[in-house]
């Protein structure tokens, strides 16, 4: 029965006192905003982190919370201030640190550790891909990628990404374009070409909501 | 349908964000348009080699224990009408600080509605000062960053009269866990190479609870900190001092302060005992009398880089501390418009106007908003940020 009911419904019954409620917006938004923040991120612990604490913001704001925007803009406005923080945090500790070397601020790379990312459940094709892209990913501008994600990954429309990033959707739009024009050049430079890509893009992929 | 109206919506096509009619329309001019058709085949390119983005991963087993313990403890704890934590709030108190609490750019954006509508089970303010103020500030505490920093500018406002009160503790799950979630991220060890000393305190310092670092020699403290090598002379080491005495006195001051709040209220003198940039952020609050120095101190380094301006001023932010926070952004600004980095420089000049109105020194936010809109005129967004911020706190009754 949960999973008919929308998003804000769920935290409505939550607000009234069904954790059963709750459960089940988690179970239908653990798996986006985990792999948007690994997107971002590019790293599995740090985006199993902020996952978490995402949530944990969501459980202690909501209480209060009222129907305004939706679940899916607050959760992911979080999950993106948080990494917005994240960042910060490295950048000084990176200019902190006397050995730090490398072009300020390219983080790691999600395939440092081998194999790591490699998924026998998927195709080996896009598991060969993945960790190029994923690098593609991390060299994009953060504003940028998180357009890109939110977008690409997560369903978000231009509209709500905008509400997200408290910017107007002409922004969010421009950044898109400059995202997608980044990730082809990168990915060029990779070696990276249309011959390799085998699956066709899905118009309109939404959050796995009802 | 333009060539120029397509172009905009060739994008919102290829996500399927346009209406039929609508896409129909942009179809039927790709059909003859030779240069939208060629965008169109780029975009979709890119988006078939970035299939795999899209694939779902799953966090690892566990993932939900601790978030369903909280969100558990949380339902019960509404559901028995146990109201947790009180602060009652007397006295008056300057609602502008409320107000740059509200308009913090980090914080959870949508997550801060306990300041629009206070839950039903809270609470009494017991009012001696500005009503709206009171009101404002009168909520239910847990121990997160929020209500932390709420503390911590009581805490940190010397001339203002003020009484917290707070109920007795009983932490929910929700905090614990935050709590720790917040520690673990403060402490996660950047991807950058690690520094050497082992207890040192990694700015911007984390919630390292154990660690004494207020006890740490000076010696140490240098090497910890990049600001404090290259503080002038003892002005590293002085306001470490000054905000140990500020933190003890404001123990005396607040002894009603009890349970949790304590632990975390002393746990964030430690951090700014720690910190030098931050200690002279504490000292200058309690301070007035001396800003000068205490400002000194914290921006000794002209070569400090630009994001460790960023990072003070937003300490000195959360600190409650306005006007260093505003100096210290427009610093950033400066080091960000020399590093080629106009969007960052802009919205830092947009930040210390935040803060500027927040300190109550509006024609300095509008001076520095006019700098933002001259410097920066493609800036629009970080200008209007600038312009919320000014109009957001120009003195008016104070209704929400």
């Amino acid at each position: 029965m949960a999973q008919e009911r929308t998003d804000e419904e769920l935290l409505a019954a939550y607000q009234q006192g069904d954790p059963g409620a709750f459960e089940a917006l988690l179970r239908r938004h653990r798996a986006p905003l985990f792999t948007f923040l690994l997107r971002m991120l590019g790293e599995r612990e740090r985006a199993e982190d902020l996952a978490q604490e995402t949530f944990l913001r969501i459980v202690k704001g909501a209480p209060a919370w009222e129907h305004r925007a939706r679940f899916q803009t607050w959760l992911f406005t979080i999950a993106r201030n948080l990494c917005v923080d994240q960042s910060r945090r490295d950048r000084f500790r990176r200019a902190d640190s006397l050995d730090a070397q490398g072009p300020g601020d390219e983080p790691a790379m999600v395939d440092s550790v081998p194999g790591r990312e490699i998924d026998p459940g998927r195709g080996a094709e896009s598991a060969r891909l993945r960790p190029v892209l994923q690098r593609a990913l991390l060299s994009l501008p953060a504003e940028q990628r998180e357009v890109f994600v939110l977008r690409e990954q997560a369903g978000v429309p231009f509209r709500e990404i905008a509400e997200i990033q408290c910017v107007n959707e002409n922004t969010v739009k421009s950044r898109m374009r400059y995202a997608l024009e980044g990730l082809r050049k990168a990915l060029a430079a990779a070696g990276i070409s249309e011959e390799t890509a085998a699956e066709e893009p899905d118009p309109g992929v939404r959050l796995g909501r009802a | 349908m333009t060539h120029a109206e397509s172009q905009e919506l060739l994008l919102d096509l290829a996500y399927g964000e346009l209406d039929a009619e609508r896409a129909a329309l942009v179809k039927s001019h790709l059909q003859g348009c030779a240069e939208c058709q060629q965008e169109k085949a780029a975009l979709d390119e890119v988006r078939r080699l970035a299939a795999p983005v899209r694939e779902l991963e799953e966090p690892p087993p566990g993932f939900d224990d601790r978030i369903l313990e909280a969100a558990r403890a949380q339902a019960k704890l509404e559901h028995d009408g146990n109201v947790g934590q009180v602060i009652d709030v007397a006295g008056s108190f300057r609602p502008l600080g409320v107000e740059a609490a509200r308009i913090d750019a980090h914080g959870p954006v949508k997550a801060r509605p306990a300041e629009r509508r206070r839950p039903r089970w809270v609470v009494r303010a017991a009012v001696g000062g500005s009503v709206a103020a009171a009101a404002a500030l009168a909520m239910v505490v847990g121990n997160t960053l929020e209500a932390r920093r709420n503390a911590e500018k009581a805490a940190a406002a010397p001339s203002e009269e003020y009484a917290i009160r707070v109920g007795p503790a009983a932490p929910t799950a929700v905090d614990a866990a935050l709590r720790d979630a917040e520690a673990k991220r403060a402490e996660a060890p950047a991807q950058a190479p690690k520094t050497e000393a082992p207890p040192a305190p990694a700015p911007p310092p984390g919630l390292r609870q154990k660690e004494k670092t207020a006890q740490l020699g000076s010696a140490q403290r240098k090497a910890a900190s990049p600001l404090a090598g290259r503080g002038e002379g003892s002005g590293g080491d002085a306001p470490a001092k000054l905000s140990k005495d500020v933190a003890r006195s404001r123990n005396a001051r607040t002894d009603d302060l009890k349970g949790n709040l304590e632990t975390v209220r002393t746990r964030e003198a430690d951090r700014i005992a720690s910190s030098p940039g931050a200690s002279a952020s504490g000292a200058s609050a309690a301070l007035e009398s001396a800003p000068a120095a205490a400002g000194r101190a914290a921006v000794a380094s002209p070569a400090m880089a630009a994001s460790g301006y960023e990072s003070s001023a937003q300490q000195a932010r959360h600190a409650g501390n306005y006007l260093q926070a505003a100096d210290l952004y427009r610093r950033a600004a400066d080091a960000r418009r020399q590093e080629k980095d106009p969007g960052s420089a802009a919205w830092n000049l947009a930040h210390a106007v935040e803060c500027l109105s927040a300190a109550g020194r509006f024609d300095e936010g509008r001076q520095v908003r006019d700098e933002l809109g001259r410097t920066y005129p493609s800036e629009a967004t970080a200008l209007s940020a600038a312009r919320r911020a000014l109009r957001e706190v120009e003195p008016q009754p104070a209704v929400r």
